[in-house]
């Protein structure tokens, strides 16, 4: 285990100052015949040519104490254009130096309401408005269970307002800055504290700041020089075009989603996945070559009845008896309450709206197309010495299965028992509505 | 921040007459108020049954700040902290009210020993015949809600409370006399150990007594939040209290230096905490309740949004929280006092409506068959023209009355120093500043 | 006025040795050769990542029903480990928010790392929501964004808040541990003696020069910052709740739920950071930043959490019987004594009998039974979802919906691969990167305040 900074092999930084601190004993004005030494030799040191200007001067202190000091004493003095340079947030050092306190909070707060009216306008047009959709019955602007969503957008949005805007008041990312030419400066992150005085400060000296930076306790002062030519101060060519080329490859993409929106395509969608849409079946009524007949619906084979499918009682499944239709009930048929009140139920879904929850035969059906000035009469059910209260019972059954004239048969709605019990029901109309008085139980009254 | 300072020479910090004082006013204004409230209650002419309500609401409101002050000694306690020792004395005085709550509190749980049936739902007569419509939802907790065990609870829950007021108040009252710093400290550091345990004692008798004296009041209802809420808006009390009684302290001339802008800045903080952490609690308990739809849990808010509770709903959400919430969020609020006192008053009054809220409506609890053969009960059965918050102005002197009486009882217990003159970090707290 | 440098000349040279010192054993974690015991434990991840990528493969090809779900057991090891990684996924926020406004200065030590646990935490969880829906590669549909079926999302489905809860947690995270680790980085790329290396922290620190008036703003905005992540973090696990509190299945439905997940979360997440941190110390001899007495705050911290949970168990229970609600009573008494109940004792016992070991100081201080609890705690927590999840979903209201939970090999591939993940990412993290946050360390220690001749 080495540890880098101490024992460092790097020759030039070999003197660098940390271990020997307390005895390097470097008084300010010796500050200017370290500074060779102290260079790591690669040409851009502190040494400066004539195509240099001065960019400002550095003074070191010990301790954040000491810097916070300092600071008081250069505003004192009048100077604006200067800052301090810490490897941590030295409390104490705003006041001294006069730095107001940033707006910072008053832009997030408005950033969050932005995220909060966001999110909110967001549901609203998207779930109320513009797409309403009822789930569960639910409102669709329902704002208990909008709120998670709103919250959350505005604590996102002050977040990236606090975050972007922290960096963007910091006048940062700048990679570069006059400082980081000297080396001791790379202290500032470790374990120095600096105090930078520019130039362009209008009261700004060499020596009379200089002065004031010894008279306020520095151990260490250095000048500080740029490259006077501007293009020198630009960023490299290369990095320009590099960015440039990255930002264009970036938007491809998106220039592919937008052509891909603004044109028309005959050609099925890119399949990355295929969903289940292409499955290892066939259904009823596709063509399959393999097979004689080229389809893939095999049919029934002859000669062969499906499970359940025999269905050889005529009486029940058919009305027929003898050949003859059936004039009793089966025996499958059981009379009772509970059959009756099943054909009423499926007699008001299945028959009522054509032939009316009397039989009568003035269903809603035919009511609304008289009403609108047709006819569609359905057949009176109850009429008495009708047809239809003389069929025998396998013929009502029969109509019931395979409809008759425009009636379409309900065998597919119905199953066989809920027929035979509509069958009942219609017979208990008819009888109902075609009664003596004789027939009455006791203590009815006739109106 | 380690900087430490000593008490400012010219500081006045003991309590001399100021106690006295407090319960004498604190008395006479209690007292007065009760006997116009037991007059009003007496006309009212419903067997005591609303002042019993209004009496349950001003002492959850009174408990609530003794509650919190407690759980603020604890807290502070087992956390080391250092920027409410200037405090702490001041929430040991609203702590050490406990046994005078206990006997107040006598007043509502006596009753039901003795066979009240205006209060609490469950003492209902008739409740315990299986033909009764609310039968299979109560059958199964006649044994929890007996009104000698609840008693019995009641007596457990407040032992446990006064028990810990008194020990933490004890040992803080010798830290005072303690003959040398290592002594203090010693003291300091015993009181640390025994805050874990007493954090958990604290928290497991909250959990149980909030549900047991104020969710029973509507006899079907329940959920699992309840005494985190209440919890949450005893903090908030307790904070808002902690305030005021400071700077009243202060303008008699005590504690001047030795309670700063920037502990009023931190308590404004835990005000403004809190008061997030009640809505976060609250509108987790609604938006469940609500979303589920079910039934038994419904009954509770759908009294409080439809009928005339609905514009208190809306008042406290206002009240309550938006508007302090909001103006909390600045520093400035919380650091320029008539501001912070302010909104610790304001949050006060919202507090009681808070309680008013939870607790009143269950007064309007009724039951009822319909011709239909229907069975309707809860606040929101029988007539709507009842559907009203029936305010009555005894709602308000009982509160106030009992406000009172607590006053006094904090005025009497405000004995000795009003700070923890030997408390090992008492320098840092007196030097504390916010960054 | 005197010069400081001259009243104090020793004890400033002191300071400033402290605040070097505080930089050599933290730069030289990043910047020095790997470690010998880097490379074995970078390799065991990869292999668990590894298993991640081979079973995400075959569940993406083959489809859910390689896992153990069935109609009756919909959720299972997937949400349960998707609300075991978010909830580790707490403490780093908590730690670096929550204690940083309470102004637990301690936590400068472990804030770094926790910070880092928690965004590799919430990438491990971040994957299971999205494959746990059959058709991952539609999950962008739940971005909302103008498409061409003309649909929007249901935002006022519990899901959808998870998908934004989640991604701003996510986003928040990132950028409170990228602005904090800004100053830490530029330490890194002044010390830094690789040119690749230099450029690379160089370009992550922006040219942070550590100016007074950058530093006034960037306190400003670590304060805000914090202060958003606080309720942020409370939210998080409360949405998170929420996907099961809102149905009314009992065992989910009931409103404790928000707060006693935060709790568990923070419980979890807090057991984690000490199972990372007591070997790093060690490893990267860290031991005079990462001090005893702040893993001893840690497990006190636990026993704190670790009994909100249990009091939320017992509430739980109570309100149970309480309600007279038949579903939920049935539901807790299968809860603790059906089927499942080898798990629901584990959970109990993991949770809230094991970190009452705190409560001794012996178990405080020792490394080694430190993270063997801290060990058994995760596991309980892990557990506490499963019984949630699984135990909620085995005795629905029918019998017809009641069903038993048996993981295959894919679960638990799948869980071993997260795992695989969140080392992986933090290996990387505890090599190339800052694991302490320096500034913050040399902000809150004593000598911060040398020369300071009045206060």
């Amino acid at each position: 285990m080495t540890t880098p900074a101490n024992d460092d092999e790097t020759p030039g930084a070999a003197d660098a100052p940390p271990p020997d601190r307390p005895g390097h004993a470097d008084g300010p004005d010796g500050g200017r015949g370290d500074d060779g030494d102290d260079g790591r030799g690669t040409g851009n040191g502190n040494g400066h040519g004539s195509d240099e200007e001065l960019h400002g001067l550095l003074a070191e202190f010990e301790t954040p104490g000491a810097l916070i000091a300092a600071a008081r004493k250069v505003r004192n003095a009048g100077h604006t254009e200067f800052d301090c340079y810490s490897p941590f947030p030295v409390h104490g050092i705003d006041p001294a130096m006069g730095i107001k306190a940033t707006r910072l909070p008053i832009v997030v707060f408005l950033g969050g309401l932005t995220g909060l009216v966001l999110g909110t306008l967001m549901q609203w047009w998207m779930n109320a408005y513009d797409w309403p959709w009822n789930v569960a019955g639910k409102p669709t602007w329902s704002i208990p269970a909008n709120v998670p969503i709103s919250y959350e957008t505005t604590i996102l949005l002050s977040v990236l307002t606090t975050f972007f805007g922290m960096w963007a008041a910091n006048k940062l990312p700048q990679v570069w800055h006059p400082f980081f030419r000297l080396d001791r400066f790379a202290r500032v992150t470790d374990d120095g504290f600096f105090l930078g005085v520019e130039a362009g400060d209008k009261r700004f000296d060499l020596e009379q700041t200089r002065q004031l930076l010894v008279a306020a306790g520095a151990t260490h002062i250095e000048e500080c020089y740029v490259d006077a030519r501007p293009e020198a101060r630009t960023m490299p060519r290369w990095i320009m075009a590099a960015m440039a080329v990255l930002t264009m490859v970036a938007l491809i993409p998106v220039a592919l989603v937008f052509k891909a929106r603004a044109t028309k395509s005959p050609d099925p969608h890119w399949h990355v996945f295929s969903d289940m849409d292409y499955q290892p079946k066939l259904k009823s009524d596709q063509p399959f070559a393999d097979f004689a007949d080229g389809r893939a619906n095999r049919g029934e084979l002859p000669g062969t009845v499906a499970r359940g499918q025999l269905k050889a009682d005529d009486a029940y499944y058919r009305g027929i008896a003898g050949g003859q239709w059936l004039t009793g009930l089966p025996a499958q048929v059981e009379v009772s309450e509970a059959t009756l009140a099943r054909g009423k139920q499926r007699y008001d879904i299945y028959c009522a709206p054509c032939h009316g929850f009397d039989g009568a035969g003035m269903g809603i059906v035919p009511a609304r197309v008289e009403a609108l000035g047709g006819a569609w009469p359905a057949r009176n059910l109850v009429e008495r010495g009708s047809a239809v209260i003389t069929m025998p019972n396998g013929q009502l059954y029969n109509t019931i299965s395979n409809g008759y004239n425009t009636m379409m048969g309900y065998a597919s709605q119905m199953p066989v028992a809920d027929r035979w019990a509509v069958v009942l029901y219609v017979r208990a109309l008819q009888r109902s509505q075609n009664a003596a008085e004789s027939e009455l139980p006791a203590g009815s009254q006739v109106r | 921040m380690s900087a430490t300072k000593s008490i400012h020479p010219d500081e006045k910090y003991k309590a001399d007459k100021m106690g006295g004082r407090l319960f004498k006013v604190g008395l006479a204004a209690g007292a007065a108020l009760l006997i116009i409230s037991v007059i009003l209650g007496a006309t009212k002419g419903d067997h005591w049954r609303r002042f019993l309500y209004a009496y349950v609401v001003g002492w959850s409101f009174v408990f609530s700040i003794a509650l919190g002050s407690l759980f603020f000694i604890i807290s502070h306690h087992l956390t080391r902290a250092k920027w409410g020792i200037v405090l702490r004395r001041l929430a040991e005085f609203m702590a050490g009210t406990l046994p005078f709550l206990f006997v107040l509190g006598l007043v509502f749980v006596l009753p039901v020993l003795f066979g009240n049936k205006h209060l609490y739902f469950w003492t209902h007569d008739g409740l315990h015949d299986p033909k009764h419509p609310l039968w299979h939802h109560m059958h199964h907790k006649f044994g929890w809600l007996d009104p000698a065990f609840f008693a019995g609870r009641y007596v457990l829950y407040m032992a446990v409370y006064i028990g810990l007021a008194r020990y933490f108040a004890k040992k803080s009252a010798e830290m005072d006399t303690a003959p040398d710093a290592a002594a203090a400290a010693a003291i300091a550091d015993r009181l640390r150990v025994v805050a874990g345990p007493a954090t958990v004692a604290f928290g497991f008798v909250t959990l149980f007594s909030i549900t047991d004296l104020f969710m029973t009041l509507s006899p079907t209802w329940y959920s699992t939040i309840y005494s985190v809420n209440y919890f949450a808006g005893a903090m908030l009390a307790t904070y808002c209290t902690l305030a005021l009684l400071a700077r009243v302290i202060q303008q008699n001339g005590k504690l001047v230096h030795s309670v700063t802008v920037e502990h009023y800045h931190d308590i404004g903080k835990y005000m403004f905490g809190w008061t997030f952490f009640w809505i976060y609690t609250a509108f987790s308990q609604f938006m469940l309740q609500w979303y589920g739809n079910i039934p038994e849990e419904t009954i509770f808010y759908s009294y409080r949004m439809f009928s005339d509770w609905q514009y208190v709903s809306l008042a406290l959400l206002v009240g309550q929280w938006a508007f302090p919430y909001l103006c909390l969020l600045s520093r400035w609020t919380k650091r320029i006092l008539p501001l912070l006192m302010f909104f610790a008053a304001w949050q006060l009054v919202f507090h009681w409506v808070d309680l008013y809220w939870n607790v009143m409506p269950n007064a309007q609890w009724t039951m009822e068959t319909t011709a239909h053969g229907v069975f309707n009960m809860g606040p929101l059965a029988g007539d709507p023209a009842k559907h009203t918050i029936g305010f009555h102005f005894l709602d308000i002197t009982v509160w106030l009355a009992l406000v009172g009486l607590f006053l006094a009882a904090v005025g009497k217990a405000m004995k000795g120093n009003l700070i923890p003159v030997k408390d090992p970090k008492l320098g840092e707290c007196l030097a504390f500043e916010n960054y | 006025m005197a010069s400081p440098s001259e009243a104090a000349a020793g004890s400033d040279g002191e300071a400033q040795a402290v605040f070097r010192g505080i930089t050599d054993d933290v730069s030289r974690v990043a910047l020095n050769p790997t470690p010998k015991w880097w490379w074995p434990a970078f390799g065991v991840s990869n292999l668990m990542l590894l298993c991640l990528v081979v079973s995400l493969y075959h569940l993406f090809t083959t489809g859910i029903g390689v896992w153990g779900n069935n109609n009756i057991q919909g959720w299972a090891w997937d949400i349960t480990n998707f609300v075991f990684w978010i909830g580790i996924g707490h403490a780093g926020t908590l730690i670096s928010a929550v204690l940083y406004l309470f102004r637990q200065d301690w936590r400068t030590s472990i804030n770094r790392s926790a910070e880092a646990m928690t965004i590799f935490a919430v990438a491990a969880a971040g994957i299971f929501p999205i494959i746990h829906t059959g058709r991952p590669w539609f999950a962008w549909w739940m971005i909302p964004h103008p498409n061409d079926m003309g649909m929007w999302p249901q935002f006022r489905s519990p899901l959808m808040w998870d998908v934004f809860a989640i991604s701003t947690y996510a986003t928040t995270s990132i950028l409170f541990w990228y602005m904090g680790m800004v100053p830490d980085l530029a330490t890194l790329r002044d010390r830094a003696k690789e040119r690749w290396k230099q450029v690379g922290y160089g370009l992550l620190a922006l040219g942070w020069r550590g100016s007074a008036r950058q530093w006034h703003r960037y306190e400003r905005a670590y304060l805000i910052l914090a202060a958003l992540s606080t309720p942020l973090v409370l939210s998080v696990h409360s949405v998170v709740s929420f996907d099961f509190a809102t149905s009314q299945n009992p065992g989910w439905h009931t409103t404790i739920f928000p707060p006693y997940f935060v709790a568990g979360a923070i419980f979890s997440g807090f057991a984690m950071v000490a199972t990372l941190l007591v070997p790093l110390r060690h490893l990267c001899g860290l031991k005079h930043i990462i001090k005893e007495s702040h893993i001893e705050a840690m497990c006190k911290i636990m026993i704190a959490t670790g009994l909100m949970v249990g009091g939320a168990y017992g509430i739980e229970i109570f309100i149970a019987w309480y309600s007279g609600n038949a579903g939920e009573w049935f539901t807790f008494r299968n809860r603790v004594l059906g089927e499942y109940s080898w798990a629901y004792f584990a959970m109990v016992s993991c949770n809230v009998l094991v970190p009452q070991f705190f409560w001794i100081r012996k178990c405080r201080t020792n490394p080694w039974i430190v993270v063997g609890l801290c060990i058994l705690i995760n596991v309980g927590m892990w557990f506490e979802r499963f019984v949630i999840i699984a135990t909620s979903l085995a005795r629905q209201a029918m019998p017809g919906m009641w069903g038993y939970f048996s993981p295959t090999r894919w679960d638990v591939l799948t869980f071993i691969g997260s795992f695989g993940l969140f080392f992986t990412l933090f290996l990387l993290f505890a090599r190339f990167l800052p694991v302490i946050a320096m500034a913050e360390v040399k902000a809150v220690s004593p000598e911060a305040h040398a020369g300071k001749d009045h206060h």
